[in-house]
């Protein structure tokens, strides 16, 4: 999780994710950050994220990020 | 229930703003003496009484091709266009008999066409916006409140139209033989006949002049319908005029606003001049241009340049 | 026929909502699909032969996927081991079938609204080489809506495929979700998961949404009749003759043209929305506050929502995160750096997103350029972003400061003016030409002068009567913005308060509104498209 955290505020500094729940809807993170996100997680955990889970409520905050990542790595 | 009740009374109400609204929009009858505004059901009846001495019945092919402004500007007759959209010759009827009371006029001038328009295929859309105008006479002249608006005063009211409805658009069609000639007779529908009947017998019980008459059309109009009102016309002793056979030099290439089925103001142009030309050879209308009580028709006149210029 | 027609919305959908609530629970869906399809065959007569094409094709395209990934599934329960092999073999099967259905259904678009253009150009290729052969070019009416729908049944089978939902085994119900018929002119583009099941349910017409649905059209009703209506002549007189006016009457048209269709959409979802509403359907907003965005990549997110979407979903993120692509982001970011880096294989998904974007709205060059202008903004914004917001922590400048966002604001509704400026000239010479004498040759003195305003059909009341209504809209927005469920609000109000405010409408639009003679109401802009 830290490590998640650490990557998020690498890609946008000005916003605190440990408390920030609308990340999607609120236009923190727009389409291109994302795209980082995406190869930056798949890199650091070991993990693919398929485009079907890149939905709002997946993305929407630190938590939801992780929690996509834990169920992708059970698979 | 309840909901019921709300609704209903909700609908009640409503009606009542429209019919103030409306009463408010329409001003009261000391204007119509003075001026002319559009009616809703009847525009005639905006016009002074007894003011107007050529009527012209029919449907579209009558307000896209006869501008009663343009016969004023040069003749100085005074003439309207009582029409409807796709009229049927019941209504064609209803509206000459109102005509005839309010405005006694010289010579009625009816759109053949009317006559072989079956009634029942009469468009939906035209049905429902017949309709809709009976139910809701204000949706016609809903832009009055901006006679109110900036001074009120009585020339805002007049009508420059006089029932022709001006429109410049240019959609062009090829000068090609339409009216090649035939032996056949286009059918008069059954439930039309009596009306013709009718509209004939009005006229001559009020001494009125009936003409029948055909405004240029590629697409409404042929030689069998040609044919079946030359026959109804020598039945009954009535003069028939086809414009769609007398060389008006309408250029079918600029003169219409929809490849052929309506003329446009270019068109209208032609036609009334030819109108008003007929109407001094029947020497039974009188030139008004220098009659003081005529005086609103100048106003409208000015108007009517002052919107063929803006457009 | 458009949605605002007094017959279509006060005399048959009353007709039909009273037949619907009279039917058994089971039958409404049915009567739902006969509206639809006869709607649809009033509008485009025998053309309604693709729509049923489309529907079968993607009925037995979503069923098959859905066998292929039964099997598999049992096949992996009964050897785990091969897990990865089977996976593969499957996708690849699964890949062909979801091919055939792409392609049935997207060659009935581009026959209907390509064929035409792509001839055209190839003729005039083939002219350049003095070669003697053209092909003809026909003239068809494209089946009504076959831009939306067809993103709707591509949407379904890529859904399945990707199993986000599973195929529906009753064809009806897909039918009714390709075909209900408001949505069938100006969309919005529904996914399968947020329509189909609500319009399948049956729910009653309740009196709370009969009063909400209504309430919500005549909202539309004010916006297409006051307001898009009143500015139809002007923009079309403006656009066709532009060469004749000065600078400052083509600004007028310009924005009087974006007005128009913000107008005319919108009012035109307003309807949709409130139609749906009726059968309990919730259909998903296609605006929010388009001008409020803070840059054009935004606007986008806020205006034509569902289209967007669309494209995010189904082109955008598959394209930029495929594998390829992913390899290019990570070796980009290491040379340029994690701002710079997802930009490249960013790039050209957008690249890709909207030329299809531009195309959707009609072949022609106009659009092309206009999804090349959206393109480049957003490119550009993405890349300049970190200067810009360096550059304003080194002035000291609050970018959440109201000073600030309203500059944002105003900035990018300067880019929306010109995007719809090329979007609605005939050429793009003439969007150019355009824009030229907005700059060269503005004239503000000498158009006043010379009342050059007041030639295009309106008068002063009328720009007086879109002003003020522009104004009530536009509170309306701020209090959207802000989150108030202004509906909910009205409905808590007493009851004098509320029909005041249903009564001022109505009469608002009867008297003020810019219909019968005189006056030539726009078409369903969208549904050309």
């Amino acid at each position: 999780m830290e490590k998640l955290i650490e990557i998020l505020e690498e890609l946008q500094p000005d916003v605190d994710f440990n408390t920030v729940e609308n990340l999607i809807d609120g236009r923190y993170l727009d389409s291109l950050t994302i795209l980082s996100l995406v190869a930056e997680i798949e890199e650091e955990f070991d993990v693919e994220i398929p485009t079907v889970e890149i939905i709002p409520s997946n993305f929407n905050s630190a938590k939801s990020i992780w929690a996509l990542i834990e169920k992708l790595k059970e698979q | 229930m309840r909901n019921v009740v709300k609704a209903l009374l909700f609908t009640v109400i409503l009606f009542i703003l429209i019919i103030i609204s409306e009463v408010v929009l329409i001003p009261g009858l000391d204007i119509r003496k003075n001026g002319i505004f559009k009616q809703a059901n009847y525009e005639l009846l905006g016009e002074k009484k007894n003011t107007i001495d050529v009527i012209f019945l029919g449907d579209s092919l009558v307000y896209s091709s006869i501008s009663p402004m343009e016969i004023w500007n040069n003749y100085g007759y005074t003439t309207f266009d009582c029409t409807e959209a796709a009229q049927v010759i019941g209504d064609a009827y209803s509206y000459l008999k109102v005509a005839i009371e309010n405005q006694h006029p010289k010579i009625i001038m009816m759109e053949a066409n009317v006559m072989f328009r079956n009634p029942r295929k009469r468009k939906f859309k035209d049905k429902i916006a017949y309709i809709l105008k009976q139910l809701v006479p204000i949706a016609k002249y809903h832009d009055n409140w901006k006679k109110y608006i900036g001074g009120f005063s009585k020339n805002n009211w007049i009508n420059p139209d006089k029932g022709y409805k001006y429109i410049t658009d240019i959609k062009s069609s090829k000068n090609k033989n339409y009216m090649s000639f035939s032996n056949e007779y286009e059918i008069i529908p059954e439930q039309n006949i009596p009306y013709i009947k009718k509209i004939i017998d009005l006229c001559k019980e009020n001494n009125v002049k009936l003409v029948l008459v055909s405004m240029p059309s590629q697409k409404s109009w042929r030689y069998t319908k040609h044919n079946t009102t030359l026959k109804v016309a020598l039945e009954n002793k009535l003069e028939f005029i086809d414009l769609n056979l007398i060389n008006l030099n309408i250029d079918w290439k600029t003169d219409t606003k929809d490849n052929g089925s309506h003329l446009n103001y270019l068109g209208a142009k032609k036609v009334s001049n030819y109108i008003g030309k007929y109407l001094k050879n029947t020497n039974l209308v009188i030139d008004h241009r220098n009659d003081i009580r005529y005086e609103s028709w100048y106003k409208a006149l000015e108007k009517y340049r002052k919107a063929s210029f803006n457009k | 026929m458009s949605y605002f027609d007094p017959g279509f919305i006060f005399l048959a959908v009353p007709i039909l909502l009273l037949i619907y609530n009279l039917v058994p629970k089971k039958i409404r869906p049915i009567i739902l699909l006969v509206f639809s399809f006869g709607l649809f065959i009033f509008i485009s007569k025998w053309l309604v032969v693709f729509l049923i094409l489309s529907i079968l094709t993607i009925y037995f395209v979503a069923n098959y996927l859905d066998k292929l990934n039964k099997k598999r599934n049992e096949l992996i329960n009964e050897e785990p081991d091969n897990k990865k092999a089977i996976k593969e073999k499957y996708k690849k099967y699964k890949k062909r079938i979801l091919i055939l259905g792409i392609i049935i259904n997207v060659s009935f678009l581009f026959f209907f609204k390509y064929l035409n253009f792509f001839a055209t150009n190839t003729n005039l290729l083939l002219d350049l080489f003095n070669i003697d052969f053209n092909f003809k070019i026909m003239n068809f009416l494209a089946p009504i809506g076959i831009s939306f729908y067809t993103l709707e049944a591509l949407s379904y089978i890529l859904d399945v495929y990707y199993e986000k939902i599973e195929a529906d085994k009753n064809i009806l119900r897909v039918a009714l979700y390709l075909s209900f018929f408001p949505q069938i002119m100006e969309g919005p583009i529904a996914r399968y998961s947020d329509t189909a099941k609500d319009l399948y349910a049956g729910y009653k017409v309740t009196y709370n949404n009969f009063c909400f649905g209504y309430q919500r059209i005549l909202y539309g009703f004010v916006k297409k009749i006051i307001i898009a209506d009143r500015l139809n002549f002007l923009v079309n007189t403006v656009f066709d003759n532009y060469h004749t006016y000065s600078g400052a009457t083509i600004l007028v048209g310009v924005i009087g043209y974006t007005v128009m269709l913000y107008m005319e959409f919108s009012g035109t979802m307003d309807i949709v929305i409130g139609i749906g509403g009726f059968f309990g359907v919730k259909i998903k907003e296609n605006f929010r506050q388009p001008f409020f965005a803070k840059n054009i990549s935004e606007f986008w997110t806020r205006w034509h929502i569902s289209l967007g979407q669309w494209f995010k979903d189904y082109i955008f993120y598959p394209v930029s995160l495929s594998k390829r692509m992913k390899k290019l982001t990570l070796k980009a970011r290491k040379v340029l750096g994690n701002r710079f880096g997802p930009l490249i294989s960013g790039a050209i998904a957008l690249l890709a997103v909207w030329s299809l974007n531009g195309l959707w709205h009609g072949a022609g060059y106009t659009f092309l350029f206009y999804g090349m202008y959206q393109f480049t903004l957003i490119l550009l914004g993405n890349i300049f972003e970190p200067t810009i917001n360096n550059t304003c922590k080194k002035l000291h400048i609050n970018r959440q400061n109201i000073v600030y966002r309203v500059f944002q604001s105003v900035k990018m509704t300067c880019f929306v003016f010109i995007g719809e400026l090329f979007f609605r000239a005939p050429t793009v010479k003439v969007g150019f030409g355009m824009l030229k004498r907005i700059f060269t040759s503005f004239n503000l003195h000498n158009t006043l002068k010379s009342n050059q305003l007041f030639t295009l059909g309106l008068d002063i009341k009328d720009y007086f009567i879109i002003i003020v209504t522009l104004v009530v809209i536009f509170i309306i927005v701020i209090l959207k913005e802000k989150n108030h469920n202004i509906r909910t609000e009205i409905s808590k109000k007493n009851i004098v308060i509320r029909w005041m405010i249903y009564y001022i409408l109505i009469l608002s639009i009867i008297i003020f509104g810019a219909y019968g003679p005189g006056y030539i109401p726009v078409d369903p802009i969208y549904a050309d498209f």
